[in-house]
Formats: C-alpha cells, structure tokens, sequence
C-alpha cells in the first residue's frame, strides 16, 4: 500500500520555491527541461540579429563563430546500413575538437549523424529520440524511420529562416521498412534514398563512394568502403579530420566498429595499398 | 517574373535550374519534372519526385525553395483529399486551381510565404477537356494550354509555340514532350537527371515511362 | 566558436537556400546592428580530469578591451551545496566570455542544482547537471550566452569527470580541455602532455609500427604542475591572461580551493 502511495503521489518538497516571479522562471526550469520556449533578443528581427551574432560567412568579426566542415555519409546496402563520420570540429581555423561524436544513438535500431551545428544536432536528435520512446509508449510498437526523419523535418521546417543550421541523416532498420535511410537538413528538405553524403567534404566522400557503391556490397566491403570514403574526405578537406566513426546497422540494431585515428589508417593505405601517391613519404 | 526584392530576383536562380513543364492536348494533360534533387554543389538524389496526386484527376507538380515545397504541396494535398472525403466528389481542376492560388495569395501576404512555383495538371471529367494551371509563387494563377517553369520556359516555350496544337492527340504530345527534353538535355548546363513524366486523363493519373538514355549533342 | 559545421558545400556560388545565402552588402562595409549585448572579458580556463580528481582552473584577470578591469574576478563556480556558501558542493562550473552572462548562467544553474536537491533529496550527478548545463545554454539558442563553459565534478563510479561547452550547449565529455583567450596556446600543450599527442615508443621502429603513447590517468600533483605550467606560459604571451590563478580540485571529499599569484603586468 504504501509503495503504491508513493508511486502516485508526487515527491515532497515538490512545492518548494520563492516569489511569484521565480516561482515561473523555476517552473520553466524544472517543470520540461526540454521546453521549447526559447529566449529571443529583443530586437524586432531575431534571425537577422542572430546572424550577424554567429554566422562568420556573413559576418567575418561575428563575436560567436559557428564552425565550418565536416564529413559524414550514410548508404543502404544488401547487409543493411552502413553509417560513418570523421570527427571534427572547427571554429574559423581553430580546430575546436577532434573526438567529437558524429553520429547520435537515438535508439538501439535509428541512428543519426551530425553535420552543421552540433548543438542543434545534439539537441534536436535527442529530442527525437524522446518523441520516438513516446510513440513506442503510446503505440506498442517502434517508430518507422520514415516518421521519426518527418518528425524531425516538420520540426526544423517549424523554425525555418530562425537560424538553425543541420544537415542529418536518419537510418535505422525497422521490420516495415527493412533498411531505410533519410536525408533532412534544416531547409525542411527530407529526402528518402540510398547513399547520401553530407558536409564540407561530401564531394570527396561521393567520388570515393559513387565509384565503388553497388547494393550487392559484401558487409566487410561495405565497412571498408565507408571508411575509405571519410579517409578521402579528411584527406582533401581541411575542414575534416580526426577520428573515423563506423557503424553498421542490421535488423538486431546498430553495431560500432571502432572510432578510429585516421593518421595511422592514412600510412596503411598509402604504405600497403600504394594509394595517395600525391603524398611523398620521403625526401626526393 | 519581375519582382522588386533583390534577394527574391538572386533566389529565382537557384531554383531555375529545376524543370517543370505542361502540355496539355486533345484529351489528356502530360506533366513532367526534372528528377534531381540538388543542394550545393551535389545532386543528393536523382529519382526525386516532384509531384502530389491532389484527387483522381488533378496532379501537382512544384519546384522552389526547399522545404517549402514538399510542405505546401502536402498541405494541399490534405486539404483536397480532406474535400473529397467529406463530399464524396471531387474538385475539378479550376476549383483545385482556385484553392491553391488563394492559400499561396494568403501565404504572400504572411510572415512566411511559401516559395512555391507550381504547375496544376488536370482532366476535367464533366467538360471532358483537360487543363493546366501556370501557377508562381506571387500567386499569379493562368490557364495555360502548355507551359513551364525555370529556365525550361526559355528553351521549351518557344517549341510549343510553333509546335503546339490544341487537338494533338496522346503520341504527339510526347512527342512534342521529347523535343522539349531534347532541346534542355542539348543547351542546359547542368544535368537535371531526366524528367519524370505524369499523364492525366480521363481514366486518371499514370506514370508514363519516359526513356531518357541517349545523349542529345548540340550541332 | 559555437558550433561544429556547415552541413553543406562552402562554394562560392549561392547555396540551394535563400535564407542561407551569404548577404551581400552593396556598401561592402558589414552589417551594423544597434543591439550590441555583448563583451569580451577575456580570460582563459582549463579542466582536466582524473582518475579520482578534477581539476578546473581559471585567472582571475577581468579585461575589456585594453583596459583591465580588475584583478580579481573569478571565473569559477561552485555549483550546488547548502545556502550561499555552497557547502558540500562537488560540482564546479568555469565560464569565460561575456562575465555577466557566465553570472547569469551560474545562477541558473546553482538553483536547477539546488531546486534539484530540495525536491529529491538528493544530488545531482555530475551527468545529470552536464545535461542540463546544455539545455539552459540551448534554451538561448536564439540568444545565446556568449560564454565557453566547462563544468567539472566526481562521477557514480567516483572518477573525474570534464565536460566542455560551446555557446549554444553542444557538450562533450573529455579529459582536459582550455576555453578562453588562451585557449589556442594552452590547448596544444594539454594534447601533448595528457593525451599525449604526437609522442610515440622511444626505441620503437620507424614506419607503421611505430606506436602512439598510451594516454594514462595522471595523478594529482602531476595535474596540478601541469595547470600552473600552462597558465604561467599562457601569461607570458597573452595580454588578457594575468593577475592570479584560481584552481578548484575537486574530489570525493568536496572541492578544495587554491590560489597562487600570475604576473601582475
């Protein structure tokens, strides 16, 4: 009885707080961390505002730099889905991070990746991450990858030309959709389709992977084929670097395979496979 | 076309490159719509369809700003399925056409307008005539016996000029339809990735396969 | 810095967006607004993080512009803990930036800590309060904080635990990191020497099997040395970066405060 008691009633102390005044702003606090009441300058255009705050394309002395360049690309093949990243971060010339996590673990069968603002890609991932164990909850059964990639597209749509920057792709297998894989970005654009690369290095990685992609692809040669294609980009695009991220997902869900330093794989590619003759490894 | 906002004249570019075009004929109405999806400097997909079935016989096909246009065109979508079901019969063509120009004239009008550029095919079953609407993203709405949207109304208006006729049947449609195709494959500068090609008629809409492998050179 | 990238190409040509497009200027002069609500108050931070400690360290020089402020204005935090005096507390926050909105986000977030504690009975966890150190700062998205935080504290399993911000709330767990004016000095420093970056096997063979030193946990008085060192240099080649050192270890006993002299110049 009195464990019942606790479940349904509420914590003590749950009315504990001050004024009137701090009592709203604590309540906006504590009541949903996730709120989506977000605080605006007051300025009659905040998205223009914010512009020349943050966006250093536009604004070169902006006093809060939003970062450029990244590399992640995600394709369907035979064996499922294979998802890879580098893993940096910059801001201007400054190399910010390079063990950044690209890729987000929305559940153990979606995954989404990470290119434009890395704030708004953790948080909007994560807030779909919540919206999909909601449907799980409300339905019985897990969200398609086909509404979770429109509940995250309607959502960015919702605060479009607000200054919101995100390049994603949505993958996951579900027992409806077999492999499906979707591309959003902060436009509102949502595309379905088979291989997408996304970010500063994209075209790298699609030469790479466009030669060599078929759907017949063995899941080692999928693997390898991922990852060459970040190699490539990290090694053309300055803007890329770091670390390769790898996954793989199959119907059971997703599995990593490795996040690795790409200095050591770029000296095995050029040393045993002789590729990137550009590069000399000795003085001539 | 002319418009008075610099940015909106630099905005009208980016998606110029996207192709839209009408022909309509005897008893039918051809849409087609170019099938990249482009973003920067990539073609992110090259199956991309650009067109909403609105009722049995009225297709939408749009191009503009991302985002916005899937998001209208399923707006609109709803709204006309929405009538269907609650009147069991279904808007013609011009109704449809009507609606749509008035949500996009609304729409101009908001804090956010929709950058949409559409073109309404349709086969009117009680007027057994088919129709098509030019329709912009300013809400400027014609009944158009063919016509086009982007960089495709350069090359492909002045074909149907001399080409068109108003009784031609279904072949010479697409035929005229192929000159139209070649012409862009010839001249454009970029790869659109062939067309997707809709017909509507009076036994509804169908996706006409449209072999679009041979490489067309300029003299 | 804020963020992480640009999910498209950096071309010259227009991008596929309209709102997205680069404004041009026919004036060739940059975009003037009114509403200016920020300062640079200079400064520089560092955390690392250990095997059963963390470390967080701040100067205490309040800059702006070129004139100095003051000499003491603390960049570091307690978070949590009883009343004003944060007894007990054993999570840490440095920001630096704009001073008064890394007040304003200290505030915040002692009172989501402690509101935290009043309700449950219990404290936070470091990862917990990390969370929701990126929601308050995402909260202001639209207006963000114009500060690089790093929040420090003791994990469940009672290992240091480090997290880094950007302005607009996108967090990382690491093992040191440097926010500031200084950062770009002190950072490549923190790589080499705790995750040692660019070290390799001395009698190692050259080639591909030549192997990467092993990052290992360090310990307390190793840290300690390595913080002084940074800041020392740092002090040394930075205008803004000065005064006093300000260093807060945090352990499983709570936090202990230190604070030695800079260069006053």
């Amino acid at each position: 009885m009195n464990s019942l008691v606790a479940r349904y009633s509420r914590p003590a102390f749950q009315n504990e707080g001050y004024g009137e005044e701090e009592q709203q702003q604590a309540l906006a606090d504590f009541a949903s961390p996730l709120s989506l009441n977000f605080a605006l300058p007051p300025v009659a255009s905040s998205a223009s505002w914010l512009r020349a705050m943050t966006d250093d394309h536009s604004n070169p002395n902006c006093p809060i730099k939003i970062a450029h360049g990244t590399t992640t690309l995600a394709f369907r093949f035979k064996g499922g889905i294979i998802v890879a990243t580098d893993s940096r971060a910059t801001a201007g010339n400054w190399i910010a991070s390079q063990t950044v996590k690209k890729v987000i673990e929305i559940n153990s069968c979606l995954l989404g990746t990470m290119a434009g603002g890395a704030a708004d890609c953790q948080y909007w991932l994560a807030y779909l991450g919540m919206q999909c164990r909601l449907h799980e909850l409300r339905h019985k059964r897990r969200i398609s990858v086909a509404a979770a990639s429109k509940i995250l597209a309607n959502l960015v749509y919702s605060y479009k030309g607000k200054g919101l920057s995100m390049g994603t792709m949505c993958a996951g297998v579900t027992p409806s959709e077999g492999p499906a894989l979707y591309y959003i970005d902060s436009d509102g654009t949502r595309l379905a389709g088979n291989l997408f690369c996304v970010g500063s290095g994209q075209t790298f990685a699609y030469g790479v992977l466009d030669a060599e992609y078929k759907y017949e692809l063995e899941d080692d040669e999928a693997l390898e084929l991922g990852r060459r294609s970040i190699l490539a980009a990290t090694h053309r695009d300055a803007f890329s670097g770091g670390f390769i991220n790898l996954y793989h997902i199959q119907e059971a869900g997703w599995t990593k395979h490795g996040f690795s330093d790409t200095n050591p794989i770029f000296w095995e590619t050029k040393l045993k496979k002789g590729e990137f003759s550009n590069v000399t490894s000795e003085l001539v | 076309m002319a418009d008075t906002s610099a940015s909106r004249e630099s905005c009208l570019h980016v998606f110029e490159l996207e192709v839209l075009l009408g022909i309509t004929g005897k008893d039918f109405t051809i849409i087609a719509a170019s099938k990249a999806a482009m973003r920067g400097a990539s073609i992110l997909k090259p199956n991309d369809d650009k067109t909403r079935i609105l009722n049995k016989q009225t297709l939408m096909a749009f191009v503009g700003e991302p985002g916005d246009t899937v998001q209208f065109a399923e707006y609109i979508q709803a709204n006309i399925q929405l009538y269907s079901m609650r009147n069991a019969s279904d808007l013609s063509p011009y109704e449809v056409s009507s609606f749509v120009r008035a949500e996009l004239a609304k729409s101009l009008r908001s804090r956010s307008p929709y950058t949409v550029n559409l073109l309404l095919g349709g086969y009117d079953a009680i007027k057994q005539k088919p129709e098509l609407y030019w329709i912009d993203y300013l809400a400027s709405c014609a009944p158009l016996p063919y016509a086009a949207h982007g960089y495709a109304q350069y090359y492909c208006l002045s074909i149907l000029d001399k080409h068109h006729h108003p009784d031609i049947d279904y072949e010479q449609g697409m035929k005229l339809l192929r000159m139209c195709t070649d012409e862009l494959k010839r001249r454009l500068p970029i790869d659109f990735k062939g067309v997707m090609v809709k017909v509507i008629d009076k036994d509804g809409i169908r996706e006409e396969p449209y072999v679009d492998d041979k490489q067309v050179y300029a003299a | 810095m804020a963020a992480l990238s640009s999910y498209s190409m950096p071309t010259e040509q227009p991008a596929f967006s309209f709102q997205n497009q680069p404004q041009s200027h026919a004036s060739g002069g940059p975009t003037q607004h009114s509403f200016y609500p920020y300062t640079d108050n200079g400064g520089s931070t560092l955390g690392i993080s250990g095997s059963s400690f963390t470390i967080i360290a701040g100067d205490t020089r309040m800059t702006s512009g070129y004139n100095i402020l003051t000499r003491y204005a603390p960049k570091l935090f307690r978070i949590g803990g009883e009343g004003p005096e944060h007894a007990g507390a054993k999570i840490v926050l440095s920001v630096v930036g704009f001073a008064a909105d890394g007040q304003a986000l200290q505030e915040r977030l002692d009172m989501v800590v402690k509101m935290y504690r009043y309700q449950h009975g219990k404290d936070m966890s470091v990862h917990a309060c990390a969370q929701r150190l990126s929601h308050i700062l995402y909260n202001k998205r639209f207006f963000p904080y114009y500060v690089q935080a790093i929040l420090g504290g003791i994990d469940e399993e009672g290992v240091g635990a480090l997290y880094s911000y950007d302005p607009v709330g996108s967090y990382e767990r690491e093992q040191c990191r440097a926010a500031g004016a200084a950062a770009s000095l002190i950072m490549p420093f923190l790589d080499n020497q705790v995750n040692l970056k660019n070290q390799y096997e001395p009698d190692a063979p050259q080639g591909l099997e030549k192997p990467q030193l092993q990052p290992q946990p360090l310990d307390r008085q190793t840290v300690e040395e390595l913080v002084r060192d940074a800041f020392t240099s740092a002090v040394e080649r930075h205008i803004e970066v000065g005064d006093g050192l300000q260093m807060m270890v945090i352990t499983k006993d709570g936090i202990e405060e230190l604070y030695s002299p800079l260069k006053q110049d």
